[in-house]
C-alpha cells in the first residue's frame, strides 16, 4: 500500500525514459490491484462495522472503531463452525478421490493401448459437452432413487469423476518422456507399478493444480447442496451463507464477516500454492 | 539392431504404432502384452466409466426419456412425442429467458475479454517479480465462490452502499441497482466479469508469451502504437485462444445460475431470469409436468450449446493440424 505514495512521473521532468516507464508501471500495478481487490477489501472492512454503522448515511468509509465483534460471533456460531468443518472434510475426501480416479483413467487413456480405446475416450470426455443444467435435475432424481439424499456421499460421489480434470491430466501424461517407462517395462514392472512408482511421483505439480480445482469446486458449490441436503448437520458452507442471507439479510456486518471467513480457506490455499496455479495454464496445453 | 527390437516393439505398443516386426519374434509376446494392457486399462478406467455412467449418462438418458413422456399418478407414462418441446418453444417466457441469457453473455464476455487482454498485455511488459505479483492479484477473485460474490455485491449495491457513494461523489443520485429492470442485469454482469477475469487473463498471458518479441520490435520500429500492434499482431496470433475463450465464456455466461439466483432470484419482472434460472425455478415450482417441462428446456439448450462447442473445437483442432 505504501506504493500509492509514489508521485506522478510527470512532476519530475528530469527522469530518464526507462525510469519513468518503470514508475508508470508501478502506478499501473497499484491501480489495478486496488480496483480488483476493492470488493474483497470492502467485505473485510464491513465485517468490522457495527449494526448501525454498516449502511448509514452520511456514508463513512472506515468504521469508527475496528470492532471484531462480528467475526467473533460468526466464529462462535456452532452452525457456522459445523458447516466449515463438514465442508472441509468433504472437500478433502472429494479432492483425494477425484485425483485418484481421474489420474488412473488419464494414465490408461494416455499411455496404454487397449481395445475400444477411442470409444472410451469419447465416453470419458463426453461430459465436457453436456451443460450441467441438462443433467442437474435428473441427477437429483437419480440420487434420490439411489437413496443418497442427505448423506455425505451425495455431495462427494456424483462429481468425483471429472472429464475436464481427466483431460488435463491426460495432456500432462502424453507429454511425459518415454524413457523411464520403457526401462521399467523391460525390467518387468507391471503397468500398475509404472503408474504408481513413476508417474504418480512426477505428477505432484499437476496434482496440486487439479486438486485445487476439485477443492474449490466442492467448497464453492451451492446449487447441488441446496437440492440434496436438508439435514442441518450436513449443511455446506455456501448453503449456510445463502440461508444466512435470507434469514438475517439486514445484518450486513455479520454477513460480511461470515462471507470473509467462508472465502478465507480458498484464498489462503491459492496464495500458498500460487506458483503451481500460475504455471498450471502452461501444463494444460490450452494455449 | 536385433537387440533393440523388443524395445521398439514396446515403444510401438505404447505409441500405438505398429512396427511390422518379423512374425517369429513379434507375434506371441505382442498378443500377450496386448491382453495384459487390456485388463489393466479396463481396471484403470472402470471407476471413471462407472461413475460417469451413473451420474452423467443415466441422468441424460432419463432426461431425454422424461422430455418425451407425460407422467401422471393416475395413468402410466404416456408417450407424447415432441409435445413438451412444442410447449417450451411456444412459451414466451422461454424466449425472454433466452434473450436475458444472451444479453448477459453479451455484457460479460466481450468486456471481460477486452479487460483480460489489456491486463495480460500489461503483465507481459512487467519485470518477473511484478508480473508474479500481478498474476496472483488477478487470480484471487477467481477463487471466490459465486455465493460470496453475490452477497458481497448485494451489499455494495444497497441504497446507502459503496457503489452509490461513489456515484454521489460525482453528484449522481442513488440508483436502486437491483430493483430496476434496466440496471439489474448489468449489475449482475459486473461480479461475473470480476470472477472470470483471472483465468482468462492467465490463459491469454500464456499465449502472449509465445509470440516472439521480434514481431513487436519490428512493428515498433515501423512506428506502430499499442493499438495497432494489438490489432495486427496480438489478435491474429492469439486467434485460437481468443476463439476458445470466447466460446467457453459465452456458453458459460449463458448458463449462469448462481449469481441471479442469490442476488435477484430472476426479478425484477424477470429481467434477470437467465435460461438456467428459468429452468431451475420451473423445476422447484409445483406446477404439473414441471419436471418434464424444465427438462425439455434444458435439453433444448443442451443441443444448441453442445453444437456450438463441438463445432468450435473442431474448428480449432483442424486449424492446429494445418499449422503443424
Amino acid at each position: 500500500m505504501s506504493l500509492t505514495m509514489i508521485s506522478s512521473p510527470k512532476s519530475e521532468p528530469g527522469l530518464r525514459r526507462g525510469e519513468r516507464n518503470r514508475r508508470l508501471k508501478i502506478v499501473g500495478v497499484v491501480l489495478i490491484t486496488v480496483s480488483l481487490m476493492f470488493p474483497l477489501a470492502w467485505m473485510v472492512i464491513a465485517g468490522f462495522k457495527g449494526k448501525t454503522e454498516v449502511l448509514r448515511s452520511p456514508f463513512q468509509f472506515f468504521p469508527d472503531m475496528w470492532d471484531p465483534k462480528n467475526y467473533i460471533s460468526v466464529a462462535r456460531d456452532p452452525q457456522f463452525v459445523r458447516a466449515m468443518v463438514v465442508t472441509f472434510v468433504g472437500a478433502v475426501i472429494f479432492t483425494l478421490l477425484s485425483i485418484a480416479i481421474n489420474s488412473m483413467a488419464a494414465y490408461a487413456l494416455a499411455r496404454l493401448d487397449f481395445a475400444w480405446k477411442r470409444f472410451w475416450w469419447v465416453f470419458c470426455i463426453m461430459p465436457m459437452f453436456i451443460p450441467g443444467m441438462a443433467i442437474l435435475l435428473t441427477s437429483f432424481v437419480v440420487v434420490a432413487k439411489l437413496g443418497m439424499l442427505d448423506t455425505m456421499a451425495v455431495l462427494i460421489i456424483p462429481g468425483v469423476a471429472s472429464a475436464v480434470q481427466m483431460f488435463f491430466l491426460r495432456q500432462f501424461y502424453l507429454n511425459m518422456p518415454m524413457a523411464m517407462e520403457e526401462a521399467a517395462l523391460i525390467d518387468g514392472c507391471s503397468r500398475w507399478q509404472i503408474f504408481v512408482k513413476i508417474f504418480v511421483p512426477q505428477s505432484a505439480a499437476v496434482f496440486v493444480v487439479v486438486g485445487i480445482g476439485s477443492y474449490m469446486a466442492y467448497w464453492n458449490a451451492y446449487v447441488w447442496p441446496i437440492l440434496t441436503i436438508t439435514n442441518p448437520d450436513l449443511v455446506q458452507i455456501m448453503q449456510f451463507l445463502g440461508n444466512f442471507r435470507s434469514d438475517r439479510g439486514n445484518e450486513w456486518g455479520l454477513l460480511m464477516a461470515g462471507s470473509t471467513l467462508a472465502a478465507l480457506p480458498t484464498i489462503v490455499l491459492v496464495l500458498f500454492f500460487q506458483r503451481y496455479i500460475v504455471n498450471g495454464v502452461r501444463i494444460s496445453g490450452i494455449k | 539392431m536385433s537387440e533393440i527390437t523388443p524395445t521398439e516393439a514396446i515403444v510401438g505398443q505404447v505409441a500405438g504404432v505398429s512396427l511390422g516386426l518379423s512374425p517369429r519374434k513379434g507375434s506371441t509376446p505382442r498378443v500377450a502384452t496386448h491382453l495384459r494392457d487390456n485388463r489393466t486399462a479396463y481396471l484403470m478406467i472402470s471407476p471413471m466409466v462407472i461413475l460417469l455412467s451413473i451420474f452423467v449418462l443415466w441422468p441424460l438418458i432419463y432426461a431425454i426419456y422424461l422430455s418425451g413422456f407425460q407422467i401422471s399418478f393416475y395413468k402410466g407414462a404416456e408417450f407424447v412425442g415432441l409435445k413438451f418441446y412444442q410447449d417450451v418453444l411456444e412459451d414466451p417466457k422461454f424466449w425472454t429467458s433466452l434473450r436475458v441469457g444472451i444479453s448477459f453473455a453479451a455484457m460479460v464476455v466481450p468486456a471481460g475479454m477486452i479487460v483480460s487482454l489489456m491486463l495480460a498485455s500489461f503483465i507481459k511488459t512487467l519485470s518477473s517479480k511484478l508480473a508474479g505479483f500481478m498474476k496472483v492479484t488477478v487470480y484471487v477473485p477467481a477463487v471466490i465462490s459465486t455465493v460470496v460474490a453475490s452477497v458481497l455485491f448485494l451489499f455494495m449495491y444497497q441504497d446507502q452502499g459503496v457503489v452509490n457513494w461513489f456515484l454521489s461523489l460525482v453528484n449522481a443520485g442513488p440508483v436502486a441497482w437491483l430493483n430496476n429492470p434496466g440496471t439489474a442485469l448489468p449489475a449482475i454482469a459486473v461480479p461475473a466479469i470480476w470472477l472470470g477475469l483471472g483465468i482468462t487473463t492467465l490463459i491469454m498471458l500464456a499465449g502472449l508469451l509465445d509470440i516472439p518479441d521480434s514481431y513487436y520490435e519490428s512493428a515498433e520500429l515501423d512506428g506502430a502504437g499499442f493499438l495497432k500492434r494489438t490489432w495486427y499482431i496480438t489478435i491474429p496470433l492469439l486467434k485460437n485462444i481468443l476463439l476458445y475463450l470466447f466460446v467457453t465464456g459465452f456458453t458459460g455466461a449463458l448458463q449462469m445460475l448462481d449469481l441471479p439466483l442469490v442476488m435477484t432470484n430472476g426479478g425484477p419482472v424477470n429481467a434477470t431470469t437467465t435460461p438456467n434460472l428459468f429452468i431451475f425455478n420451473n423445476f422447484r415450482g409445483a406446477t404439473p409436468y414441471a419436471t418434464s417441462y424444465s427438462l425439455t428446456t434444458a435439453l433444448l439448450l443442451f443441443v444448441v450449446l453442445g453444437a456450438i462447442s463441438v463445432l468450435v473445437f473442431r474448428l480449432i483442432n483442424s486449424d492446429k493440424s494445418v499449422d503443424g
